[in-house]
């Protein structure tokens, strides 16, 4: 087999931002653009372009410099030197480039691991090229494959599984103090960018409503409007306090606006509900000692920090497990990637015959009673084994004389070992999703 | 006997099995772990059906005279009512407590092989119902309060110091849930301990011609009940929720523990199932 599969391209740790931004590829049809086409040296491509990497997965002949051949494409697309690219781009074959496929999908090649965006880049990515007609067996397959190994890495490994930034960190710990942060109403007091982000998270999150408080009312409704909340004077802060359940602070008030010995008067007459505070002004405004009260909980900006340091330490540790997944998934891979080959498909059909062959031979045996005549049973086994035989004459033969064209023989034995199952796997969720987009575009 | 033993031997395992498989698959993050804790659990209440079912066909009514049966119905009773709170709350969390509970209450079941039980006359089914139905689901009830509020005080100690969660707590559902089950617990389970409690005394009334014998037992359900009267008071009225709930409940499930297996089987006292 002339095919090989290519992965060229550059990163947030190959490429600076400056040369990431001029290679940019947002909207590139390898297609259209006569990267792939019937001829050629390139079968099948995908271009994967985010603000954090550049990469072309292809399929294409052994022969080529594929290498040069992409960078040079690349450039003239991008109307920059190629000379600029080659010190900043990687390019992996075989089963490097399963692995780094599969690497960075389970996002354990992001900037900060464990991220998921990159799943979704990579689906859009893939949806172009199928859109595009440039994803044939190979890149399905190879993409399919990549979707399962990082729903795997999720599910078996905690590299997602815990907040690594401060307004994340905060709705995850309201997710442990409230069961469903539906039921509960949110309390911005003061404002400015973390804390509105930490509100964005809460809104994001299913909070039921955020209210604002702020010393300058008019301030304090062009917030709530924003979060189409609604805004209460400064004064009834202790109000507030009674309302809602997760309160973000952020004043720029020098002294604390929260005392402890007040908060109790507030938990009698809110029956104890539980509250949670988010402190993250400095000077604090919100006195720590409330921490010691029953049911309610206070996290200042350094509680958050450590968090979100600790989280990520985590992380670190599950990359090591989750790269044993994709270790693993690489090399299941590159075994259905060999059965691609000719003889391989043979063996695997004549095998699944006489398989057939032999449990129905034995079936009928028993069948004939305690003492079968031994002529009869001879008889049998010779029909059985002639029938099998006779039956997978035709495809094998077919698929001969296919294998004979260049371009088309993966396709066919591609189809032959899914039409018999040969593989014996169970279809994935998403196996027709290049089919479902083409027959929803139309 | 020796088949029935390998089979009481055989739900026991099962429990074990359920009981360890569970926890294990939290830690170590394996679904298919806590899957093979719910079917063997599923497994041990099968058969545990099955067998109390076989006794039941064996000696009839006059099984109601051993302490034995009583535990073994009771490690029953829990597992049902915990799989009907299961399925009205969803809570993962009761998977963990119900295994080895039905266990410790099942293999107790299996060490004491007690003489009959002197049942009072005046014995009537619809008062024995009564008493013993409901004080099965109020203990089953305290038993859970009693597991959300370990896991309550766990994971607020882990918040309120700002521990690291460690991927063991991660799994654990909200304080708010086990405050929710805590509160579950308490406004079912008081009126029925209170209607078993009244049943218990009206019945030796009827049979002893006094209220209280100031039998061991007695005293100690007066205390349980004047402590989870307490607790249902302070939750329901002044809106108690939280810590002080949750360390209430404990209290309150490890006295039924010492009332259940301390005076019935190593005080003398009409509740005893010694010999």
């Amino acid at each position: 087999m002339n095919q090989e599969i290519y992965l060229v391209g550059l990163n947030h740790k190959t490429a600076g931002v400056d040369i990431r931004e001029r290679f940019a590829l947002s909207d590139c049809d390898p297609a259209a653009a006569g990267l792939v086409s019937d001829g050629g040296a390139v079968s099948e491509a995908m271009i994967l372009s985010t603000c954090n990497r550049v990469e072309f997965l292809v399929v294409g002949s052994r022969d080529a410099d594929m290498r040069a051949k992409i960078l040079r494409f690349w450039a003239d697309h991008c109307a920059q030197p190629v000379a600029d690219l080659h010190s900043h781009t990687y390019c992996h074959a075989g089963e490097e480039a399963v692995n780094h496929l599969f690497t960075v999908a389970s996002s354990l090649d992001s900037m900060i691991l464990g991220e998921p965006q990159i799943l979704g880049q990579l689906k859009t990515a893939y949806r172009k090229a199928v859109e595009k007609g440039a994803a044939r067996v190979i890149v399905n397959r190879l993409l399919h494959k990549a979707f399962s190994v990082a729903k795997r890495v999720r599910t078996e490994t905690a590299i997602a599984s815990s907040a690594v930034s401060i307004s994340y960190a905060a709705v995850e710990l309201a997710r442990k103090i409230f069961t469903d942060l539906t039921n509960h109403r949110a309390l911005l007091v003061g404002a400015g960018e973390m804390a509105e982000l930490a509100a964005t998270h809460l809104l994001s999150a299913g909070v039921r409503d955020i209210t604002v408080v702020n010393r300058t009312l008019a301030k304090g409704e062009e917030l709530a409007r924003q979060f189409k909340g609604r805004a209460m004077p400064f004064e009834e802060l202790h109000q507030a306090l009674l309302e809602t359940d997760i309160v973000i602070s952020s004043t720029g008030s020098p002294t604390a606006i929260i005392r402890a010995k007040d908060m109790k008067e507030v938990l009698r007459k809110r029956r104890h509900r539980p509250i949670f505070f988010i402190d993250i002004a400095v000077p604090r405004d919100i006195d720590p000692d409330i921490n010691g009260l029953d049911n309610v909980y206070l996290y200042d900006i350094d509680d958050l920090k450590e968090v979100v340091e600790e989280n990520l330490a985590g992380r670190q540790q599950e990359a090591q497990k989750a790269r044993g997944i994709v270790a693993e998934e690489v090399s299941a891979f590159m075994r259905w990637r060999d059965g691609l080959e000719l003889q391989p498909t043979i063996v695997a059909l004549l095998d699944q015959g006489e398989g057939i062959a032999r449990r129905e031979l034995r079936k009928s045996i028993k069948q004939l009673g305690p003492d079968p005549d031994p002529q009869t049973v001879a008889i049998m086994e010779r029909l059985a084994k002639s029938l099998c035989h006779k039956i997978y004459h035709e495809p094998i033969s077919y698929l001969k004389r296919r294998s004979q064209e260049e371009g088309s023989a993966q396709r066919f034995i591609h189809n032959a070992r899914r039409m018999f199952n040969l593989d014996e796997e169970a279809v994935p969720e998403d196996a027709h999703l290049d089919r479902k987009i083409q027959s929803g575009g139309k | 006997m020796t088949a029935s033993r390998l089979f009481e031997l055989i739900i026991a395992l099962l429990y074990l099995a359920g009981s360890i498989s569970y926890p294990l698959g939290l830690a170590l993050r394996r679904p298919a772990l806590k899957r093979i804790a719910a079917w063997t659990s599923a497994a041990a209440f099968g058969l545990h059906t099955v067998d109390l079912g076989l006794r039941f066909m064996e000696v009839g009514a006059a099984n109601l005279q051993h302490g034995q049966f009583y535990m073994s119905l009771m490690a029953w009773f829990f597992v049902l009512i915990f799989f009907m709170l299961w399925w009205k709350l969803k809570h993962d969390f009761l998977s963990m407590i119900t295994a080895p509970l039905a266990l410790i209450l099942f293999s107790s079941s299996l060490a004491v092989r007690t003489q009959v039980l002197a049942v009072p006359e005046h014995f009537s089914v619809l008062w024995f119902s009564l008493h013993v139905g409901t004080i099965f689901v109020s203990l089953a009830l305290i038993a859970m309060a009693f597991g959300a509020g370990l896991a309550y005080l766990h994971l607020e100690r882990l918040i309120k110091t700002k521990a690291k969660l460690p991927g063991f707590s991660k799994e654990l559902p909200s304080l708010e849930t086990f405050d929710k089950a805590n509160h579950w617990a308490v406004s079912i389970g008081f009126p029925l301990y209170s209607i078993s409690v009244l049943a218990g005394f009206l019945w030796a009334s009827f049979t002893w011609k006094k209220v209280i014998s100031w039998d061991p037992k007695e005293l100690i359900t007066i205390v349980i009940w004047a402590l989870f009267a307490l607790l249902f008071h302070q939750r329901m009225v002044l809106g108690w929720r939280g810590r002080k709930p949750a360390k209430t409940a404990i209290i309150l499930f490890i006295l039924c523990l010492v009332s259940l297996v301390g005076v019935n089987f190593l005080l003398p006292s009409h509740h005893s199932f010694r010999q």
